[in-house]
């Protein structure tokens, strides 16, 4: 210990640097410079096809700059959301929420701004109305402008329909499902032809078409007051033991949803049908091309779906009270929304507007869509969406929808299991663990 | 060890005479450098325990008294509820489920991967040719980060379209449930972390390894011994405090494992049925999926117990079977001592002070001693 003044001089500089570096190290970094420029951030999530749009937008409005995030699934997004909720800190100056966490999120609404202050309520024509009334809070404040909605019709291989000696042009599909009549059971005992003719499975896995079947119902996992409606829901059971039957029977292929073997499940055949909403087409058209397929690959677009009209998610863009631009978050936000930008939109990404100008422009234009056989994929999707019903999202409709009844299906698939009984058990105690004594 | 037992000699000798010139400003200057002396390590370590403070004993703290409450991730402080978040967690199947695959992955990745380790350090440890290359090359993994090392291995162990599964079909063989059955899904789990662990924690016995003297070896190896027992006899009980340090290490990382089954399975938190979901990953599900942050904060203070005993348990167990091998060497060659003390009293009355010399150095009688084959046989 033995040191010389410079010495010590020289380590009472370094210690107080290393404490100014620890004081100051915590302290966040602003998004602008001091030129006037501002840093929007934007997280979306899935395929959103909004990259030219914010070209388009930092173009038109020199002083802002986008950084985009996007994340892979909806469940993930959710989890990074409820996460930075929780923390107070790091959301996105505009962030992208799905139809089934808005439940959740409405707990907690006072977390983001109230778009009306920054002139929302001038432009609620331009939506459907229950769109706009789902982005709103008990209290009136709007919290989230909608973006797409799900209108669901029937993905389908051309290809392979037609190898199994079946009709494979889009107008004989939609009448081989029954048309405007078209039954769970019709879809199902068309499955059993095609899977007794090829062996092959008939849909991708039993998850998505659940929840197609669950949000055609009038109340699905809650009722309109809000009640939990699972236990002893008789519709409910009865369309579970319909799709316990079809995946006992081989005709799910069990592929892991959102993934799809990094697309390949949709280029090698393993499965013939999917049920597909409007913004489904865009995880289609990604998955497709990560597994080496095209437009030869022989994917096509029907205009029907089992069941009748059905509506599977949908999102909107909201801006969190931590945001230090809220003012321009929800310009921008507002900007991404309108009618012309959701047409761009739809062209990017396949989805289906929820604005009623951008939904008569998709029927009028009827603009084939390359990768899906050419078919009008957004005049189609707007024939889907007649009738489509805005049905209730509880709290806990995401958890119910991924962590109940997609591992008591997943054991279907797996053929774990082969009783329906054993699988809705499961989905029960699931539910009862992970909601009701949560 | 031994700098701090040297130090007071040293101070003393060294501040006695700059204090003796200088007889009345003792005062403040002298009471500073005192100071100085006295308080300044602390400072320099200071930094550490500050930081530490900060990021690990006050979110400790903290998450014990959210524990107390009922808590909502979103929703924020709300009722205190005492233990029962505690009990709530106890009784949860999830969570002893959890448990079960942590200490299961644990298991098949921690123990292949010490022993794979000792091997390669030991074969490292030998003359080779190009010494370098060889000890960076099974570092290579490591530096691969772990999301990378997860995205490889869950193409290598995909169900549907994996390697593995692809070319076990293509001999006609039934694919391995990868992802959907317990079993096989740890062990896939096991061998993402194997792969990136084995390679660090080799190099860190190599290194315990190299510090072991070469001259016990070389008296060993005159002694008789072949590689194998010296590697039983000197190497293992000479880099005893490593291997408790690479043990308890492996034990903390291998129960807080997270990263690889989170990204085994993107979708779900550790497998559609739980087969691999691990203790923190139902931790994270409980914080951010499910938003009980109160039970989330009683799973991470049980899982810290856990941890704590786990170290404490391989701690006596890796410290008992390393003692039992040195305890019986020093045992041993202590008799050894004994009896070549007394042999050589015996022989010193005939005048043979060789063996003196001998006795100084090398304490183990060689085969060159053919007086005593019984005292030989029964050590060995």
């Amino acid at each position: 210990m033995n040191l010389s003044r410079r010495t010590k001089l020289a380590s009472g500089i370094a210690g107080a640097a290393a404490f100014a570096l620890l004081a100051t190290g915590c302290a966040s970094s602003g998004g602008d410079s001091a030129d006037g420029n501002i840093e929007l951030t934007v997280t979306t999530f899935g395929t959103f096809g909004y990259d030219d749009l914010y070209k388009e937008y930092e173009k038109a409005n020199p002083n802002i700059t986008i950084k985009a995030t996007n994340i892979d699934t909806g469940g993930n997004a959710r989890t990074d959301m409820v996460t930075k909720l929780a923390a107070g800190s790091g959301l996105s100056d505009v962030v992208a929420i799905e139809e089934g966490w808005l439940g959740a999120i409405m707990k907690s609404s006072d977390k983001f701004v109230d778009l009306t202050e920054y002139g929302a309520a001038d432009v609620k024509d331009n939506w459907v109305p229950w769109k706009y009334e789902q982005g709103t809070d008990p209290e009136g404040r709007v919290i989230g402008l909608g973006t797409d909605i799900g209108p669901q019709g029937l993905c389908y291989n051309g290809k392979l329909f037609e190898a199994a000696g079946l009709p494979s042009d889009r107008e004989s599909v939609a009448e081989l499902l029954g048309g405007d009549d078209a039954t769970w059971e019709k879809y199902f005992e068309i499955g059993q032809q095609y899977k007794a003719a090829t062996g092959k499975a008939w849909y991708d896995q039993s998850g998505f078409v659940w929840n197609s079947m669950v949000n055609q119902m009038e109340e699905g996992y809650y009722t309109k007051d809000g009640e939990l409606n699972v236990e002893g829901n008789a519709d409910m059971r009865a369309n579970f033991d319909q799709l316990a039957k079809a995946t006992v029977s081989g005709l799910s292929a069990n592929q892991e949803p959102w993934v799809w073997g990094k697309g390949k499940g949709f280029v090698d055949g393993s499965f013939a049908t999917m049920v597909c909403p409007g913004w489904m087409l865009g995880n289609v058209k990604g998955s497709l091309e990560s597994g080496g397929g095209d437009a030869s690959t022989g994917w096509d677009f029907a205009d029907v779906f089992p069941g009748g009209a059905s509506n599977w998610g949908g999102a909107f863009l909201s801006v969190p009270t931590t945001s230090e631009h809220p003012e321009e978050a929800a310009a921008l936000a507002k900007w991404l929304t309108a009618p012309e930008q959701q047409v761009k939109q739809s062209a990017a990404a396949g989805n289906f507007p929820s604005t009623i100008k951008a939904q008569e422009k998709l029927v009028e234009e009827a603009t084939p869509n390359e990768l899906f056989n050419d078919a009008p994929t957004g005049a189609i999707l707007a024939s889907r969406a007649e009738g489509v019903i805005a049905q209730f999202k509880g709290p806990d409709d995401s958890i119910i929808q991924e962590n109940v009844f997609g591992p008591a299906l997943k054991l279907l698939d797996t053929g774990k299991t082969k009783s329906a009984d054993e699988a809705w058990d499961k989905a029960m105690s699931l539910l009862n663990d992970l909601v009701v004594n949560n | 060890m031994t700098s701090t037992l040297n130090r007071p000699p040293v101070e003393s000798s060294s501040s006695g005479p700059s204090r003796t010139p200088h007889k009345a400003p003792v005062s403040m200057k002298h009471r500073l450098s005192a100071l100085d002396v006295k308080a300044s390590p602390y400072l320099y370590i200071a930094p550490f325990f500050i930081l530490f403070a900060i990021v690990g004993l006050f979110p400790l703290v903290y998450t014990f008294f959210v524990s107390l409450y009922d808590w909502h991730t979103l929703e924020g402080q709300g009722q205190f509820v005492g233990l029962s978040n505690f009990t709530a967690v106890l009784a949860d199947h999830f969570f002893w489920n959890s448990l079960f695959n942590t200490v299961s992955i644990f298991l098949l990745s921690t123990i292949p991967q010490l022993l794979v380790a000792v091997v390669i350090a030991a074969v490292l440890d030998q003359n080779l040719r190009a010494k370098t290359f060889w000890r960076m090359s099974i570092l290579l993994p490591y530096v691969v980060t772990p999301v990378a090392v997860a995205m490889i291995f869950s193409n290598v162990f995909g169900e549907n379209y994996g390697l593995i599964n692809n070319i076990l079909e293509s001999f006609g063989i039934d694919g391995v449930g990868w992802q959907n059955d317990t079993l096989p899904s740890h062990i896939a789990i096991a061998t993402m972390v194997n792969w990136r662990w084995t390679g660090y924690n080799a190099l860190i016995l190599l290194a315990a390894m190299q510090s072991v003297p070469r001259d016990i070896h070389e008296s060993a190896a005159l002694d008789g011994a072949g590689a194998t027992r010296r590697f039983f006899s000197i190497t293992l009980p000479s880099i005893r405090p490593t291997m408790i340090f690479v043990i308890i290490t492996a034990t903390i990382g291998g129960l807080q494992i997270f990263t690889e089954p989170r990204l085994f399975d993107p979708v779900t938190a550790g497998g559609s049925q739980r087969q691999f979901q691990t203790t923190v990953l139902y931790l994270w599900e409980m914080a951010f999926f499910r938003q009980n942050f109160g039970k989330a904060s009683a799973i991470a203070w049980l899982l810290f117990l856990l941890i704590v005993i786990f170290g404490l348990i391989n701690f006596l167990l890796s410290r008992s079977i390393a003692t039992a091998e040195g305890r019986g060497a020093k045992a041993r060659s202590q008799r050894r001592l004994l009896k070549l003390r007394q042999r050589e009293a015996q022989e010193s009355m005939r005048a043979r002070p060789a063996a003196s010399v001998l006795a100084e150095t090398v304490p183990v009688p060689g085969p060159t001693e053919p007086t005593e084959p019984n005292a030989e046989g029964s050590t060995r």
